[in-house]
Formats: C-alpha cells, sequence, structure tokens
C-alpha cells in the first residue's frame, strides 16, 4: 500500500493538473477511479482541494498590487488585531497560545519590519527551505528506489570468520558492520528489510525509508527501526541490543503458552539486554552506548567489567580462548581500551596489576589466582 | 462516480441554501467539520505518538476512519469524535505493536485528550482565516510563493504564468501541486509537521538523541 506521503504526492498532481488548461473528459474518469479507489485518496484529495480553494481569498490581498508584481513577505498593511482579539486567532481554534503560534507571530512581526527597512532575508529562512527542498529530494529518491524495486525480493547471506569484521552495505544505503564470528541473512522485499541475525553481533546503519521498516530479527525477537543506527548481538541465553540514533521497538514473539511478552520502545543511548527473565534496559547518554560498538574500530572498552566479561568480550574475537581457571578472579574488575585482536598483551597487563598468573595452551590461555 | 458526486454536491449546495444554509454534503461536512481541527488534532497528535515519522500517516487513517463513519451517520460533536478516533487509532497501532511495557503506558497515558482540545470549537473569523491564510502563503518558498500568487491572485492560466516567470509548463503545474501541499499543511496543520520533521532532520545530523532519554 502507499504511504500517505505518496497518496498526498499523487493527489496534488492530479489537482494541479485539473488546475491547468489542458484538463480532459478522460483524465476526469481517471482522477475518479483513483478517487474510488480508497477513502485514503479521497480524502487526501478533499484536503488539498480545499486548501487551494482557500487560497482563493488571497485575491483580497491583491488590491491597489499592480499586475505581474509579487508583493513581498509580510508587506501586507493588515492592521494587526487588538490584543484582547489576537489570543484566539494565534492560537489558532483552541484558546491556548502554543508556543509554534508565538514563534510565528515574533517571525511576522519581524518580517514586517523587514520588509519596511528592506533588509536581506534572514539566513535561517532559507535554510529552512533548503532543509525542505532537501527533505523532498531524500524523499523522492526514496520512492524512486521503491518504485525500482517494487515486487523485487533480494536474498543474500553473510559469514565471518573469528576475528572477521566486514562491511555490508545494502542497496538501500544502509550498512552492516558484521562482527567477528557472525552470519546475517538479508533479505530486501518491497514492505521490509528484514536481517535475520543468526549468530554473533552487527552494528546497523540504516537508511530512512519510512515505508520498509528496518527489522533485525534473533530468535523470537525482533528489533525494529525506520532510520537509526543500532547494534545487535545474540548470545545463547540473551540477545543485546544498543541504540546510538534514532527509536527501536524491540519485540518478541509469545512466550509458553501465548503469554504475550510485552515490546519494549528503545531511544538513542539504550542498551537493552533480553533473556528468558524479560528485557532490562539501561538508559545513559549515547556516548557510553558508543563505547560498546568500539569493537567496530578494532577495540573493546572496559569500565569497571567483571574479568569474566571480559575474557568472553576477547574469546568472541579469538580463536585463543581466555579461560578463567579460578571463579575468585572472575570478579576482578578491569578498565581501558584494548586491541581485540592482542588477547595476549591484555593477559600480560593484568599479570602486572592483579593477582593473575596466566598458562599459555596451545588453543587456549588459562587465568589462574596468583 | 466524482461527477456525480459533483452533481450532488450542486443539488446539496441548492438545498441547503433553501433548507439550511450549510451545504450538507459529506464531502463539505468534511472540510467544514474535521479539517477545521487539524491545528489541535497535529498538537495532540505530536504529544502523543512516539514516532514522528508516522504522524502524517497517522492523520491519513484518522481522516479516513471519520469519513467512513460519517458517510453511515454524522456524529454528532464531530471534534470530539475525531479526537476519539485518533486514541482508538493510536491504542489499536500500540496493541498491534504488543507494547505493554513501561514505556508503553506512559504513552497510554499520553493520549487522553485534554478537555481544551475537545472544547466547543471557537470558529475563526473571516478576517482570522485570512490572516493565517496570508501567513501560510508567506511561508510558501520564492517560486513557488509567485506561481501561487500570478495564479490565484492574478488568475493567469498555468501556460501564462510559466511565460511570465520563463519557466516550463511542467515546473508551473509542479509548484502549484506543491503550493497545495504547503498551504494545507500551514493553514489547516498550522505547520507543525514540517516544524518537527525539520528538528528531527537536524536530532539526526548531530546524532544527539536529544530529548530521547529514558528512566530505566
Amino acid at each position: 500500500m502507499a504511504s500517505s506521503r505518496q497518496i498526498e504526492l499523487i493527489a496534488s498532481a492530479w489537482l494541479s493538473r485539473r488546475d491547468g488548461a489542458e484538463w480532459t473528459a478522460h483524465d476526469q474518469l481517471q482522477l475518479d477511479a483513483w478517487l474510488q479507489e480508497s477513502t485514503a485518496h479521497r480524502v487526501a484529495y478533499l484536503r488539498l482541494d480545499a486548501a487551494w480553494r482557500q487560497s482563493d481569498r488571497l485575491k483580497a490581498l491583491g488590491a491597489g498590487v499592480p499586475a505581474g508584481a509579487v508583493p513581498e513577505r509580510g508587506a501586507w498593511g493588515m492592521a494587526p488585531l487588538p490584543e484582547s482579539r489576537a489570543t484566539p486567532s494565534e492560537s489558532g481554534i483552541d484558546g491556548e497560545p502554543s508556543a509554534p503560534a508565538r514563534v510565528a507571530a515574533a517571525h511576522r512581526s519581524s518580517a514586517s519590519s523587514r520588509a519596511a527597512r528592506k533588509l536581506p532575508k534572514s539566513p535561517p529562512r532559507r535554510l529552512l527551505r533548503y532543509a525542505t527542498a532537501g527533505f523532498a529530494l531524500v524523499v523522492l529518491a526514496s520512492l524512486a528506489w521503491g518504485w525500482r524495486h517494487y515486487a523485487a525480493v533480494d536474498q543474500a547471506s553473510y559469514r565471518t570468520a573469528i576475528g572477521g569484521l566486514q562491511d555490508v552495505p545494502l542497496p538501500d544505503g544502509s550498512v552492516i558492520t558484521l562482527s567477528s564470528d557472525s552470519r546475517i541473512l538479508v533479505t530486501l522485499s518491497r514492505n521490509e528489510r528484514h536481517i535475520d541475525l543468526q549468530q554473533g553481533e552487527a552494528f546497523f546503519k540504516v537508511a530512512k525509508d519510512p515505508g520498509r521498516p528496518f527489522v533485525v530479527s534473533a530468535g523470537d525477537r525482533r528489533a525494529i527501526a525506520v532510520g537509526t543506527r543500532y547494534d545487535v548481538r545474540r548470545d545463547a541465553a540473551e540477545l543485546r541490543v544498543i541504540v546510538t540514533q534514532g527509536v527501536v521497538r524491540l519485540e518478541s514473539d509469545n512466550g509458553p503458552g501465548g503469554r504475550r511478552r510485552p515490546s519494549t520502545l528503545l531511544p538513542a543511548g539504550s542498551i537493552a539486554l533480553a533473556s528468558d527473565a524479560g528485557v532490562v534496559v539501561n538508559s545513559g547518554s549515547v556516548q557510553q552506548a558508543e563505547e560498546f560498538l568500539s569493537w567496530r574500530s578494532g577495540f573493546l572498552s572496559f569500565h569497571d567489567t567483571p574479568l569474566a566479561s571480559a575474557a568472553a568480550e576477547f574469546n568472541r574475537y579469538n580463536a585463543r580462548k581466555i579461560v578463567i581457571g579460578d571463579a575468585s578472579i572472575g570478579s576482578l574488575r578491569v578498565g581501558g581500551n584494548f586491541r581485540w585482536s592482542n588477547a595476549e598483551t591484555f593477559v600480560r597487563l593484568l599479570e602486572l596489576g592483579f593477582p593473575v598468573r596466566a598458562v599459555h595452551g596451545k588453543d587456549v590461555i588459562v587465568l589462574k589466582s596468583r | 462516480m466524482w461527477p456525480h458526486r459533483r452533481h450532488d454536491a450542486v443539488i446539496g449546495a441548492w438545498i441547503g441554501v433553501t433548507v439550511r444554509g450549510v451545504d450538507d454534503s459529506l464531502d463539505n461536512w468534511f472540510i467544514r467539520e474535521i479539517l477545521v481541527h487539524e491545528r489541535a488534532l497535529m498538537r495532540y497528535l505530536l504529544r502523543s505518538w512516539y514516532r514522528r515519522d508516522e504522524i502524517h500517516d497517522l492523520r491519513q487513517d484518522i481522516y479516513v476512519r471519520v469519513y467512513e463513519a460519517a458517510a453511515k451517520a454524522r456524529p454528532a460533536m464531530p471534534k470530539s469524535f475525531m479526537f476519539t478516533t485518533a486514541r482508538h487509532l493510536m491504542t489499536d497501532r500500540l496493541r498491534r505493536a504488543r507494547v505493554v511495557s513501561i514505556d508503553a503506558v506512559g504513552d497510554l497515558d499520553a493520549l487522553n485528550v485534554l478537555i481544551d482540545e475537545v472544547s466547543p470549537e471557537r470558529r475563526l473569523s473571516a478576517r482570522q482565516e485570512l490572516k493565517q491564510l496570508t501567513e501560510a502563503f508567506d511561508r510558501l518558498p520564492d517560486r513557488c510563493r509567485e506561481v501561487v500568487w500570478l495564479r490565484r491572485v492574478e488568475e493567469l492560466p498555468q501556460k501564462e504564468v510559466a511565460l511570465r516567470m520563463g519557466i516550463g509548463e511542467k515546473t508551473v503545474e509542479k509548484q502549484v501541486a506543491k503550493g497545495m501541499r504547503l498551504i494545507a499543511e500551514y493553514f489547516y496543520g498550522g505547520g507543525h509537521a514540517h516544524r518537527s520533521r525539520e528538528r528531527a532532520a537536524a536530532d539526526a545530523e548531530h546524532g544527539d538523541g536529544h530529548g530521547q532519554q529514558q528512566a530505566d
């Protein structure tokens, strides 16, 4: 189904064509058919048509203006309404003066004084225009792309070896950074961009496409976004979602016995851990969240992290595993930035700063207390 | 069929004048009783709904439901009917998303319509309406504003607007379409959607997620 913005674009295209000279009976028939198709078409059409008919009343402003000259903004010479009556008019319909209305009022008065003094237009206004134009471009581009891929379903899978890191650019402009020892299946269809995270961790930089949600599923859970940046990591017992921009919705399939499980909204800065017990959300700053994602540039950062967790982190990236030999040292707290490819250095530093002794084996490094 | 509808509208207007002084066709009812409250509706949606990018779509759904319901029977209090519809739709969407978490409860609370939003509507005077329309017109981009002026105020055909401005006819048509959309957004919606969209775009650029913090 077309999005509401697409419908609005089509409705305005119909109306502007009808406003032109070459409107034929055949065109009218086609328009009728389009309006018949759905109420959504009709209401969009009605709204624009009504607005356009309203604009006819601008003629009241044309009195005394020479033909062909478009008056400057704000140069309307309309006496301001008396203060007592100004409030309801500023606030539109419901009486409460809203901030935007006040801004508009301020803007208007500055506009008229500008017009009087013939000062150049203010840059913010220009900027606003560019922003709008830029947005329109983005919308058009994504529409065009969506159209081209109308019925296409692309499917591809990607995987990385231990210690591997891979950027996967998608045709929609999104980029997936695949972490060590991870596997994804990407399915791009008309209505959805679906990534099945089968193993490991990946960071998603999602291109905006309101018509096609970006869904990352892992087992019975899904993290859904439209245009945002987030990280999803799948472990045996839990799923971790870190959001660094935008909002992600974390959904779960029904639990055992059809019990409904809540979905959770994760704004930027969230670190969510989902396990069988439920979802725990830790909301902090985006910077804090970013720290968990330094793996993308080859680092691991720890802050007061239990040694057992830090070792597990290293083990994600290295074939030679760090094993905690004595339970007592697993709870030692470590901090700092480490290159994940260099577990040996990490172990050496541990030996220097902690009562820890490393026994180097072929596939493992066992840590014991001294 | 549209020609029939138009015909109906004309007859409706004629009956309206003689009987009640109001054109009572469904389309006109919708414009007169529903669209005029778009500003209040947009404010409500922006406050209640967590996804700005969905508001345009949400508004369309609300209009569709109200229009279809009114086709069967006109609600006695159109404005509060529209707000009730809005609330139901948002609740439905949240349910469909299976959100029952703490965040969602917060959202559901926000769905309570403020009294002032459903209070009996204060109609704008013709002069106030013209003022809003002028503001909407002044917010149009330069070229679009010029096209709208020549077409609407000077009533030049699109072809002549193109000649006058030295641009293609297709361009004029596109600017007319754009003018309609923007005037509708500014005049009916108060331009809220635009403001928030720009703000969202700015936020996205800085990636700082301002105002998106959430308690544990």
